[in-house]
């Protein structure tokens, strides 16, 4: 790797973020907060029934309706997302001959304000004749009751593999035990809801989009796709982001029908959901089953995994990408986790249903593969009457094995298996949990341990971000000296401004207040794939590293010729360019940037005017595996069924650290919503397969009461790309439900109880106590 | 179109005369008449708390309010802190300091509810400041930091300013 041009001074440090100031004061603007006049409104008419055919809709009164514009079905925007290319079936933005899921938009209507468009809402009247609703995973297989799609088989993504020579060492070891595990749908409920707005530049003609996302050249491909416009007639804004945890990677129907508006009405156009479409609109995510084996021996070593993955994709699949694809395709690569397990055999089956579709949340298949992963570990533990410690010890890849290829033919680079455990074991003080845990069971008190040690795949060559494998960016040093650099990510909340700065300002050798940095914005970034896959960091901030060491060479070269010296002998820092051991033959950046773009006859030869370049980066490995472990401890109350988590340790390694209390913050916000998944998040559909948690009152997430004191410790393995960067947006929450549930089974372990669904909810806890 | 009655609001300490129909929601006029967009919209069910003001100092969703219902209540907003960067409330610096935000959707409800928190109880436990603020969702921070900010002010000297 290349190393740093100078020794890092902002790099690593713990640097307050220049993004707190405007959010703190209000003066942030997310995208409800865009208001130009004459701006109309969307609300949309969404399906009540999971499976119905509409026989007729009757929308004269609505269109009658103060203030109402225009009332929108299929007709008035005939497109379907997919355009049945890759999975055989498309969907069309507005629902029109057949409704396949609760809340799937079926009219647009859009007037002066949202109470009006809501109020013609409620005018709409459609027939509908229901069907049998496809709601079972494993029967929607089998293709029963139905076809979800008359013209496509249900299960729409179907793969199978198997290390060589599986079924013989299978078979061949000692001992062997099965389970089913399950997840329930859960969701990334972002605080700001989804939201779009799109208005003609009456100037130029061209499309402004204001949207919510993670990917901004995302959003205007896909309008480009979609809606025929060309590249350079739309521009994309982003503005601050409430939040996206993959959720916010989509485009949805509801996109598509803004800009439509827009540009058909030739007026602005906004729509902002509510918290019930968000519920029942909102991306899904991790509805899966996972029909696991694991073959063992009576040492404790660990032959093979066989794994059936299932996942329920829902109606369509989500566009551009397919949560149940995603979720299970490398949760069937990375299942073996940390653990050094030669065989392995999957089988996945995507399929449809009458569901919401699934697509990306946090973690996408990390949750779901710890939870098999190091359930699998804690059951070969207990049958064997070992320490899960032990267990994990026998069968981690050891330090001599990097860089290892797994069963399923995935490539680690250098991590801290091992070592990540045993300090955790050491946070938590294992062997005086232990003892502890004793003592209070006699107390007729059920406290329990869970381990978690995870792995997670970053920097991705394709997530969903969608498959740009490079980040780019656009960097300036304005003829004042500042400096300006562009990107093309997409931060919901991450830091970005921050943390490229600190990259930035270390190579070209300014202060971090002297750098400003730009996203969210297709007419100023670069071509970029956006934020997604935990590629920020590694890729991105590796753009940054990159551009950064390109402006720094035009510097030195400048500096060298203007102060008469070698380049070799050329310093830069603090906004100052000096020669080596002579401090007063120096220039200011200020003015060697007034040469630059002012005195440009002093310019020396081979160097252009001005004092501006794009850089690129491309990671040289398909990904980078970032990894750690949690231990969470928890009480479990036998009478009511309530689980407490008393404490969390988390032991990290994303490698170098671009700003450790930035880190920090992923890490505290993965784990509550790793407590929401274990304990109480879930969606669910009633046998009608009506959604019936759609409010936050049905759909409950951690509060401050639930979340405990989380200790946090770094280790560093820097990766082998720019800057030893890893990717770290995820990994909390993949490591995370694993040991809070781990932790429940631990404790009820004198009731035989092993947790086998997420999340675990205080029935669970008294069927088991009870049984 | 329902008709429109005019009514007058204080919000930070500035009076302001808006004419509203009955139904509108105190977050919405707030919003979206006033322009005040520091106040966020979370849920409209009075459960997620990104909305809430201090109504007299006690924090109020105002997703929960209509804003006819809100004449003649002393309303403070995010913006009643501080709007200036250079001058931050103690609070303010104290959710910056310790990284009590990411996102920053949630970030006006944690603030105001703090506010009020402080204000009845200058120097509350861990355990009160999470009860407090049990009724704000943070979805980005795990709520450890945000308490971690709120502790600082507690235990520091300066006095938190409304």
């Amino acid at each position: 790797m290349t190393e740093q041009a100078m020794r890092p001074q902002f790099m690593g440090a713990r640097v307050k973020r220049v993004e707190d100031p405007r959010l703190l004061t209000g003066q942030a603007r997310y995208v409800d907060d865009i208001e130009v006049p004459g701006m109309l409104e969307v609300a949309f008419v969404r399906s009540p029934h999971a499976a119905a055919k509409i026989l007729s809709m009757d929308l004269e009164a609505a269109r009658h309706a103060p203030g109402v514009r225009a009332v929108w079905t299929f007709e008035d925007c005939p497109v379907m997302l997919w355009q049945r290319d890759t999975y055989e079936v498309g969907q069309p933005v507005l629902a029109h001959d057949e409704v396949r899921y609760v809340g799937e938009p079926i009219v647009a209507i859009i007037a002066e304000n949202r109470y009006l468009a809501e109020d013609a809402a409620e005018l709409v009247t459609i027939r509908y004749e229901t069907k049998t609703p496809v709601l079972d995973m494993v029967d929607a297989i089998a293709e029963s009751p139905r076809r979800v799609h008359p013209e496509a088989q249900n299960v729409f993504f179907h793969k199978v593999y198997a290390s060589k020579g599986f079924d013989e060492a299978f078979n061949a070891a000692e001992h062997h035990l099965s389970e089913t595990f399950r997840t329930t749908r859960q969701t990334a409920v972002t605080l700001e809801p989804r939201c779009t707005a799109a208005m003609l530049d009456p100037a130029s003609g061209r499309m402004t989009i204001y949207a919510s996302t993670q990917s901004p050249h995302r959003v205007r491909s896909d309008m480009c796709e979609l809606l025929g416009w060309d590249e350079n007639q739309i521009r994309v804004i982003v503005p601050e982001v409430g939040g996206g945890f993959g959720m916010k990677a989509n485009t949805y129907p509801e996109d598509i029908i803004v800009v439509s508006a827009a540009q058909k009405l030739r007026k602005p156009v906004k729509w902002v959901s509510d918290r019930t479409e968000s519920l029942l609109s909102d991306v899904h995510a991790r509805d899966d089953i996972h029909e696991a084996e694991v073959a063992f021996n009576s040492d404790g070593k660990i032959v093979g995994f066989r794994d059936h993955l299932m996942a329920d994709g829902g109606a369509y699949p989500a566009y551009p990408f397919s949560g149940a694809v995603g979720e299970t395709s490398l949760a069937s690569r990375v299942l073996t986790g940390p653990y050094d397990i030669p065989y392995i055999a999957t089988t996945i089956d995507c399929t449809y249903s009458n569901k919401t579709p699934l697509g990306a949340y946090r973690g996408v298949w990390g949750p779901i593969a710890s939870f098999v992963q190091e359930g699998l570990i804690d059951r070969v533990a207990r049958a064997l009457g070992k320490d899960p410690a032990d267990i994990r010890r026998i069968n981690m890849i050891r330090p001599d094995q990097f860089p290892y290829r797994n069963s399923a033919g995935m490539v680690y680079d250098q991590g801290s298996y091992g070592e990540s455990m045993e300090e955790a074991l050491k946070l938590v003080d294992y062997k005086e949990f232990r003892r502890r845990q004793d003592t209070l069971r006699h107390e007729g008190r059920y406290v329990g341990i869970g381990i978690s040690v995870f792995v997670e795949p970053t920097a991705m060559a394709s997530s969903e971000a969608g498959s740009v494998g490079y980040e780019s960016v656009f960097i300036r040093i304005e003829p004042t000296g500042k400096v300006t650099a562009a990107f093309g990510l997409g931060p919901t909340g991450q830091g970005h401004e921050t943390t490229m700065a600190q990259l930035i300002a270390d190579q070209v050798g300014v202060n971090f207040e002297d750098v400003v940095i730009l996203h969210g914005d297709t007419d100023s970034a670069p071509f970029g794939g956006g934020t997604g896959g935990s590629r920020s960091g590694p890729i991105g901030g590796g753009a940054a590293l990159v551009a950064g060491r390109e402006m720094r060479a035009r510097l030195v070269k400048l500096a060298a010729h203007l102060l008469e010296a070698g380049e070799e002998d050329i310093e830069l820092g603090a906004g100052k360019a000096w020669v080596a051991g002579v401090p007063d033959r120096a220039m200011t950046i200020k003015e060697l940037a007034e040469v630059a773009y002012t005195h440009v006859k002093r310019i020396p030869e081979g160097l252009p005017i001005g004092l501006e370049l794009v850089a690129r980066y491309q990671p040289k490995r398909a990904v980078s595996f970032s990894n750690g472990t949690h231990i969470a401890e928890v009480e479990v109350d036998v009478l009511s069924g309530l689980i407490r988590v008393l404490n969390y340790v988390v032991v990290n390694d994303c490698g170098r650290l671009i700003n450790p209390m930035i880190v920090e913050g992923q890490i505290q916000g993965g784990v509550a919503q790793g407590i929401g998944s274990a304990f109480l998040e879930s969606l669910r559909y009633d046998e009608h397969g009506q959604l019936v948690t759609t409010s936050l009152m049905d759909y409950l997430l951690p509060e401050a009461t639930e979340v405990p004191r989380i200790t946090t410790r770094h280790l560093v393995t820097p990766s082998e790309g720019e800057g030893g960067i890893k990717g770290m947006g995820e990994g909390s929450l993949i490591g995370a439900p694993a040991a809070l549930v781990n932790a429940v089974s631990d404790a009820l372990a004198p009731f035989g109880a092993m947790v086998r669904q997420l999340p675990v909810l205080p029935n669970d806890v008294l069927d088991w106590v009870n049984a | 179109m329902a008709t429109k009655t005019p009514i007058r609001l204080t919000i930070n300490h500035e009076s302001y005369d808006v004419e509203v129909e009955p139904r509108w929601l105190l977050s919405d006029v707030i919003r979206h008449q006033l322009g005040l967009i520091g106040t966020h919209v979370g849920c409209e069910q009075g459960v997620c708390g990104a909305c809430t003001i201090l109504v007299d100092g006690k924090p109020e969703r105002s997703c929960l309010v209509f804003a006819v219902q809100a004449e003649g209540a002393d309303i403070t907003t995010v913006e009643g802190l501080s709007t200036d960067p250079q001058h931050l409330t103690a609070l303010q610096e104290s959710f910056r300091d310790h990284h009590a935000l990411q996102c920053g959707y949630c970030t006006s409800g944690m603030l105001l509810t703090a506010t009020a928190l402080l204000k009845k109880e200058p120097h509350p436990t861990e355990d009160a400041i999470r009860e407090a603020l049990s009724g704000n969702v943070c979805r980005c921070t795990g709520y450890q930091f945000i308490v971690d900010a709120i502790l600082a002010v507690a235990n520091g000297s300066k006095e938190v300013q409304e």
